[in-house]
C-alpha cells in the first residue's frame, strides 16, 4: 500500500514541478477472480488485474484527466498532461479540489478471505443449497475483489486504502418462470455463507411455483432489500449535485422539502463495515457517514469541492471517480454505501399486515420518462407473491411497476428492523444497506 | 504498436500446457479522448492510452479468462498459469468445446477522412459549442444541455492455436446528448446517442445543429398542446427509433443463443425462444429483423468477431418466423452450428461473450406516407423516453417521446407521453406493413458481469400496426 501511496505521491509532485496548481493522482491496484455459473454448473473462471493511476491536473481553470496505464512512462505522461492542460480551454466553474490537513481511518482485511483460494467451492456450495431446497436450475456469479489504493493531491491528500470483500449472486428456479434471487456480500472468510444464500435463492424459487398472470391497479407492495437497491440506483444517481445542476433529478429544488415519508432516514456511509467501505473519496478526502435526508425531508446533495462551492456549502467528501465510466456523468459526485436505516418492524408482520398486495424479490429494468417529476417503470423479476389477508397465496407473474419514484419513497408506511447488504450486477449498484419496506397504492401495468 | 511477438510467445506458452483444446490470446491498444460540456462551458476533458492482453484457455473441463493491462512474456507466463488454472478447476459437469472453424490470416481496418487523432479540443468544443449555439437561439428554455463527445482508436491482434492471425485498427466516436425543456412549469426531456465508426467527418453527418434545434422546439410543443391519448386499440405507426428499439429489445436479446442456453440467467436473464423453436412463428409475414456487423460506417462496425470468424448479416426472425440465433463458438458447439461471429467484448480486459452489433427491421415497400395515409384512427410515434423489457424478452413497454394523432390519414396534433405496453409476439404479429426508408440510433447495450457496453445501431424503417392497445 505504501508503493501505491508512493507513487501517486510521486506523480502529484511531477505534475507540480511541470506547473499544475492542483493535480490527484489516484494508484489503484486491482485484482478480481470472478467464477460464473448457469444451470447448476460454472461457465467460466475469468481473473483480471489492473495497475493504473487516475490522474487529475489544473492549471488555472485548465483541467484534464487522464488514467496512466502505462506504468513504465508515468512520470512523462503526467509532464505530458500538464502540457496538454495547459493548452485546453478553460473549465470555468471548476471550483478547485479541497485542502487540508487530514486525517485517515484505518483499512480493515480478514486476511484469511484475502488469502482465499478455489473460489468454485463457494459456488458448488450455493448451488447444493439451492437445490436442497427445491430449485433444478442454479445460476449466478461469484466476485472476489482485492482492491489497493493510494492517493496524494496538492491539497495535502496522502493515503492508502485496502479492501478485500466478495459478493455471490444467486438466481435459483423451481420451474421455467419460477424463480428467486437472493445476494451476499462478505468482508470476513466467516461470513461467507453461501449454502445459505443458494438455499434462500431455492426456497424462493419454490414459493414462486406455478405463478398466474398479475392484474393491473393500484395495490401495496412489500419489497424485499433487493428489490429496493435496484431503486435506490436512482435515487442516489440523482441525490448526486451535478446531476440536480444539469436537472436531470426528481431531488432538484427540494432542499428541506419533504421528499419520502417520516421513517425514512437516508444515509450514505462509507465508513461502516461493508463491500464499499473506503477511507477516501476520489479528491482523497476522509470519508464521513453524511444523513442525505432525515425523517423523509431532504438534507444535502452528494459534492465534491468543485460542486460544492457552487452550491455554497462544502464537500460532503463524495467526489466521484476521476475517469468517467458508462453510467456516470465524467465527475459527478456518487454515494458510496447508501443506507436506509432501520424501522421497527419484523418482515413477517409487513406480510400478516397487509390486507392485500404483493411481496416482491427483486426487480430490474427501471427506466425513467421524466427525471424531474419521477415517472418511471420498473419490471418485477424472480419471487412475486400475492398476500391476501396477511398471507402468501400463490405467485404472480408479468407485471410491472408504472408509478413515481417520489411518491413511492413518500408511500413507504413500514420498514424493517432487519437490513441486509445488497449488490447485484448492474442493478442493485452501488452496494448499499437496506430493510425490506411496505409501500401503498403502487400502480401495476400488464401487457395488453 | 502492437508487439505480436509477445502475443505469439504467450500463446505459445498456452499450447504447451497439456490438454488445451484451444487458446486465444488478443493484444489491444486503444486512445480514448473525451471532453463533456455544460451549458456551453467545459465540464470535463479526458484523454489516455490503454494498453493490454488477455488469453483464454479452453479445456474439456472449463473456460479460463486472465487479463492484464500489462503487455510482456513475463505478464504473459502470469496471465497464462492464472488462466490455465482457473479452466482446469472449473469442474464443468459436460465437457466444454468451441465449434471448429477454419483459421483466418488478415488486417482490416476503418479509414478515417481526418483523423480522430488530429481534432483539438479547441476544434471539438466548437462543434460542441455550435450544436449549443443552435439550440440556444430557438429561444426555449433548456437545462441540461449537457453534450458528452468520446472517441476511441482501438488497433488488436488476434491469434489462436488453430493458426488465426487478425490484426485491426477501429476508429469509434459518439456523442451523448442531454436537454431538458421546461415551459410554463412543466419538462419533457431527451437522452440522445449519436455515433459511428469512421473518422471525424462522421460528425457532420450527424446535422446536429439543426436536429437538436428542432427537438428542443418539438418538446415545448408537446409541453404545449400534447394531449393525452384516450386509452385504447387504435393503429400504430413506429418511426425508425421505435422500430429499431422493438428490433433489439424484442428480437435481438431473445436471440442471443447464449441466454437461450441459460448463461446470463442471473444477469440480464434469459429467453422466451428456446432452442427447437427455429422455424416457430413470432410474427406477421412483414416481421424480418437483421442484425448485421457489416453496415459501413455504422457504430456496431466490425470486420472479424473475438473469436475471429467473420461478421455477416443475420436473419434472426425472417417473415415472421424465428430463424436464426447470434452465435459465438461456444454456444454454436453446444447446438451443433456454426458460429455466425457474434463474440464482442468491450475490451481486452473483458472476456468475449454473445452480442448484438446493428440489429433493425428490415425495409418493405412502402413509402412513409402511405403507412400514415391508411391510418384512420391512431397514433404515429417517432420516437421514445422510458421503455424496459422483462428478463424472457417477452413483455416491453415504450412511452413516447414525440408523437402525434392521427385522425382519417392525416396527422392530428401532438399526443404526449403515448404508452404501448405490449407482447413480443402481440408486437411482430401487429405488423401489416414496413416502408423504404431505414434510419439507425446509436446506443450502447449493456450485457455481462461487470456489465460491458458495447456499441451498436438499432434501426428500421417506419411500421404500421394494427389494432394495439395504447394509452
Amino acid at each position: 500500500m505504501n508503493e501505491l501511496r508512493e507513487t501517486a505521491s510521486r506523480l502529484v509532485e511531477t505534475a507540480r514541478s511541470a506547473g499544475a496548481n492542483d493535480a490527484i493522482a489516484e494508484a489503484i491496484d486491482c485484482t478480481i477472480t470472478q467464477v460464473r455459473f448457469s444451470n447448476s454448473q460454472v461457465d467460466a473462471v475469468n481473473w483480471w488485474n489492473e495497475r493504473h493511476v487516475e490522474m487529475f491536473v489544473a492549471v488555472g481553470r485548465r483541467v484534464l484527466a487522464s488514467d496512466v496505464r502505462d506504468m513504465d512512462r508515468a512520470e512523462k505522461i503526467a509532464r505530458d498532461m500538464v502540457a496538454t492542460a495547459a493548452r485546453s480551454p478553460e473549465n470555468k466553474s471548476y471550483g478547485g479540489i479541497a485542502s487540508g490537513r487530514f486525517k485517515y481511518g484505518r483499512s480493515k482485511v480478514d486476511p484469511r478471505l484475502a488469502s482465499m483460494e478455489s473460489p468454485s467451492k463457494f459456488v458448488h456450495n450455493a448451488i447444493a443449497g439451492a437445490e436442497a431446497e427445491g430449485a433444478d436450475n442454479v445460476g449466478g456469479t461469484f466476485f472476489m475483489r482485492r482492491v489497493r489504493t493510494g492517493i496524494a493531491s496538492s491539497g495535502g491528500a496522502l493515503a492508502a486504502d485496502e479492501r478485500v470483500s466478495a459478493d455471490l449472486s444467486v438466481r435459483a428456479f423451481s420451474q421455467p418462470e419460477a424463480s428467486g434471487h437472493s445476494v451476499l456480500c462478505a468482508t470476513t472468510y466467516s461470513g461467507l455463507n453461501a449454502r445459505e444464500t443458494g438455499e434462500r435463492a431455492g426456497r424462493l424459487a419454490v414459493m414462486a411455483k406455478n405463478p398466474v398472470q398479475g392484474h393491473d391497479g393500484k395495490t401495496d407492495i412489500v419489497i424485499e432489500p433487493l428489490f429496493l437497491g435496484v431503486l435506490n440506483q436512482s435515487t442516489a444517481n440523482m441525490l448526486s449535485a451535478l446531476r440536480v445542476e444539469i436537472g436531470f433529478s426528481m431531488y432538484a429544488k427540494k432542499i428541506g422539502k419533504q421528499v419520502a415519508s417520516k421513517g425514512i432516514t437516508y444515509v450514505d456511509d462509507p465508513t461502516m463495515d461493508s463491500t464499499s467501505r473506503r477511507l477516501f473519496d476520489h479528491e482523497g478526502v476522509p470519508t464521513r457517514r453524511n444523513t442525505l435526508i432525515s425523517k423523509g425531508v431532504l438534507k444535502t446533495y452528494l459534492h465534491d469541492t468543485t460542486t460544492a462551492r457552487r452550491f455554497k456549502t462544502k464537500t460532503t467528501a463524495n467526489a466521484g471517480p476521476i475517469i468517467p465510466s458508462q453510467f456516470l456523468i465524467a465527475g459527478q459526485p456518487v454515494a458510496f454505501h447508501p443506507c436506509v436505516l432501520p424501522g421497527d418492524w419484523k418482515t413477517d408482520e409487513m406480510v400478516s399486515d397487509t390486507k392485500q398486495g404483493l411481496y416482491m424479490n427483486n426487480t430490474w429494468y427501471t427506466r425513467f420518462q421524466n427525471d424531474v417529476t419521477g415517472e418511471f417503470s420498473t419490471i418485477p423479476r424472480d419471487a412475486i407473491l400475492k398476500i391476501e389477508n396477511g398471507e402468501i397465496v400463490g405467485a404472480v407473474k408479468n407485471i410491472r411497476v408504472s408509478d413515481n419514484l417520489l411518491r413511492l419513497w413518500k408511500n413507504i408506511d413500514a420498514v424493517s428492523e432487519p437490513t441486509q447488504e445488497v449488490h447485484w450486477w448492474e442493478e442493485a449498484t452501488p452496494p448499499s444497506t437496506l430493510p425490506t419496506v411496505r409501500i401503498r397504492g403502487m400502480n401495476i401495468t400488464r401487457s395488453q | 504498436m502492437i508487439d505480436e511477438d509477445v502475443a505469439n510467445a504467450v500463446l505459445g506458452m498456452a499450447q504447451a500446457r497439456p490438454g488445451v483444446s484451444l487458446a486465444e490470446v488478443r493484444l489491444e491498444e486503444t486512445a480514448s479522448r473525451h471532453l463533456a460540456v455544460k451549458a456551453s462551458e467545459v465540464n470535463s476533458i479526458t484523454s489516455f492510452v490503454d494498453a493490454g492482453m488477455n488469453i483464454r484457455i479452453v479445456l474439456p473441463t472449463g473456460i479460463g479468462f486472465a487479463s492484464t493491462n500489462k503487455i510482456s512474456k513475463q505478464e504473459g507466463v502470469r496471465i497464462v498459469r492464472q488462466a490455465f488454472k482457473l479452466a482446469k478447476n472449473s469442474a464443468a459437469k459436460t465437457s466444454v468445446s468451441f465449434y471448429p472453424e477454419q483459421p483466418v490470416r488478415t488486417t482490416w481496418t476503418v479509414s478515417q477522412k481526418r483523423k480522430l487523432a488530429d481534432v483539438t479540443i479547441e476544434d471539438r468544443l466548437s462543434y460542441l459549442r455550435g450544436i449549443d449555439s443552435a439550440v440556444m437561439k430557438t429561444k426555449v428554455k433548456v437545462h441540461g444541455r449537457y453534450y458528452e463527445l468520446k472517441d476511441r482508436e482501438i488497433s488488436s491482434y488476434f491469434t489462436n492455436s488453430e493458426g488465426s492471425r487478425i490484426s485491426s485498427f477501429l476508429p469509434r466516436l459518439s456523442l451523448e446528448v442531454q436537454n431538458l425543456v421546461s415551459h410554463k412549469g412543466e419538462t419533457e426531456q431527451s437522452v440522445r446517442e449519436f455515433g459511428a465508426t469512421g473518422g471525424w467527418e462522421r460528425t457532420e453527418e450527424w446535422n446536429l445543429a439543426k436536429r437538436l434545434a428542432e427537438e428542443v422546439k418539438m418538446l415545448r410543443t408537446q409541453i404545449e398542446k400534447g394531449k393525452r391519448a384516450k386509452p385504447g386499440v387504435m393503429d400504430l405507426v413506429c418511426g425508425p427509433e421505435v422500430a429499431g428499439i422493438a428490433a433489439h429489445e424484442s428480437c435481438g436479446h431473445p436471440m442471443e443463443a447464449d441466454r437461450i442456453l441459460g448463461r446470463e440467467m442471473s444477469q440480464a436473464g434469459r429467453s422466451f425462444v428456446t432452442p427447437d423453436m427455429i422455424g416457430k412463428k413470432i410474427g406477421s409475414r412483414y416481421a424480418t429483423v437483421v442484425d448485421d456487423p457489416t453496415v459501413p460506417g455504422s457504430y456496431g462496425y466490425y470486420a472479424y468477431d473475438q473469436e475471429g470468424v467473420k461478421a455477416r448479416p443475420r436473419y434472426l426472425y425472417k417473415e415472421g418466423l424465428i430463424n436464426e440465433f447470434l452465435h459465438n463458438r461456444e454456444t454454436a458447439s453446444r447446438l451443433g452450428v456454426h458460429s455466425n461471429g457474434s463474440s464482442r467484448s468491450q475490451y481486452y480486459l473483458r472476456e468475449p461473450i454473445v452480442r448484438m452489433a446493428n440489429t433493425f427491421v428490415a425495409p418493405g415497400d412502402f413509402e412513409d406516407d402511405e403507412l400514415i395515409g391508411s391510418v384512420k384512427n391512431g397514433v404515429l410515434m417517432h420516437s421514445f423516453t422510458e421503455w424496459n423489457i422483462d428478463d424472457k424478452r417477452y413483455n416491453q413497454k415504450y412511452v413516447s417521446r414525440e408523437a402525434y394523432f392521427v385522425k382519417d390519414g392525416e396527422l392530428a396534433g401532438p399526443a404526449r407521453k403515448v404508452v404501448i405496453e405490449v407482447t413480443t409476439p402481440g408486437f411482430w404479429g401487429a405488423i401489416d406493413a414496413v416502408s423504404k426508408k431505414i434510419g439507425y440510433t446509436a446506443a450502447e447495450c449493456g450485457k455481462g458481469d461487470p456489465v460491458q457496453g458495447m456499441a451498436v445501431y438499432t434501426g428500421g424503417p417506419m411500421l404500421r400496426l394494427r389494432g394495439v392497445s395504447l394509452r
